[in-house]
């Protein structure tokens, strides 16, 4: 039996199930119709192990870009354990077909060298949150993709260790204007210096900083910077870093 | 685990002025607490939280009790002044008459019954 709702009838439905995967898959398979507004919520969080064999089996399942899953993927999109298959030039393409997601995580963990993020400059207009996890790629290059979303709002930068913090810095011309959170761990001292560098200013209302023993005024200059937005500060020392993500 | 962190800066907080919420992360040592919040000026400031999961707090004593002392003075008299009621966080020792040890190192806030003290659990359910 076609069944067939007013489309505003089964948006009511379907978003009331948002958070029912299990209700949602059962209302995918009840009728064509409504397979589309199911998928918004069923693929709106997305899990990607960034390899070679899963970007390639993602272009095998969904070969034509406007009828991809990619389009409904919102947060978070993951990737993780980086091979080299994010210098693959069709890579680009690919992050691509990703457009309206609202955040990113890019963990770099296992990479000894620094993860190139140029194909991810701008590739979702709608990005508001995006976190950087262990990566050793040069802070030109990380800033570089800070400054390629417009609407950015949150900003997590964990474990930032660049390999060639010494080359030269060119302050990007424009930048987000960054009103939400930042969490800094590790790295505090040469991301800081730049964060303040940045054209728009900093705005966040909420920041969680490991404390520098070293340059203790880095991270009061960065209070500073947000005197007029700051709300939340949660300050934690090196020495208490590892516990610093379980409470929360 | 012991880490000295004696020489733990303190911050200068007194130019955020829309500040509501601080939370410090801190290990057996205090005293970087107790002058950031010091030099807070914000008018909004409501809550404040002193996580010190990190440690043993039967661990604590000697100078770093009196550092303690000096945070339980300093809060205490935010409450009377801004009836800001902070919380902390605080993991128990092994030994059964630990849990008095927290409440013991803020003794005048506890006496007057204006902290919320919470005992850290891991997820595990493990102390």
């Amino acid at each position: 039996m076609a069944c067939s709702l007013p489309p505003e009838i089964l948006d009511l439905i379907v978003d009331h199930l948002r958070d029912k995967p299990s209700a949602l898959k059962k209302c995918c398979v009840l009728s064509k119709s409504w397979v589309p507004q199911t998928r918004r919520y069923l693929f709106a969080h997305i899990r990607f192990h960034y390899t070679e064999h899963s970007i390639k089996s993602w272009k095998l399942a969904f070969p034509d870009p406007s009828n991809s899953l990619a389009q409904h993927a919102r947060t978070p999109f993951l990737c993780e354990q980086n091979p080299s298959a994010l210098e693959d030039p069709d890579v680009g393409c690919w992050i691509r077909t990703f457009y309206r997601v609202e955040s990113l995580h890019v963990n770099a963990l296992g990479r000894s060298y620094g993860v190139s993020f140029v194909q991810f400059h701008g590739f979702s207009p709608t990005l508001r949150s995006l976190t950087l996890t262990h990566t050793s790629t040069p802070l030109q290059e990380i800033f570089n993709l800070i400054c390629s979303f417009p609407l950015l709002e949150d900003l997590g930068l964990t474990t930032i260790v660049p390999k060639r913090d010494t080359d030269g810095w060119n302050i990007p011309s424009t930048s987000p204007k960054l009103t939400g959170y930042l969490k800094i761990k590790g790295g505090l001292r040469s991301v800081v210096r730049r964060l303040c560098d940045l054209p728009s200013g900093l705005h966040f209302s909420k920041i969680r900083v490991s404390h520098d023993n070293e340059e203790p005024t880095l991270t009061t200059d960065l209070v500073s910077r947000c005197s007029d937005t700051l709300k939340y500060l949660t300050i934690s020392h090196y020495a208490s870093g590892a516990f610093f993500f379980q409470l929360r | 685990m012991s880490v000295d962190v004696s020489r733990m800066p303190s911050l200068d907080l007194s130019k955020a002025t829309n500040l509501t919420h601080v939370v410090f992360r801190c290990g057996r040592s205090t005293q970087w607490v107790t002058t950031t919040v010091k030099t807070a000026k914000s008018k909004n400031l409501r809550h404040i939280a002193v996580n010190s999961f990190a440690i043993n707090m039967a661990s604590i004593e000697g100078a770093v009790h009196r550092e303690w002392e000096d945070l339980d003075h300093l809060l205490d008299q935010l409450w009377t002044s801004h009836s800001i009621r902070p919380r902390v966080i605080y993991r128990r020792g092994t030994g059964e008459d630990d849990g008095d040890l927290a409440s013991r190192s803020l003794s005048k806030l506890t006496k007057r019954g204006v902290v919320d003290m919470v005992e850290y659990k891991c997820r595990s359910g493990r102390r």
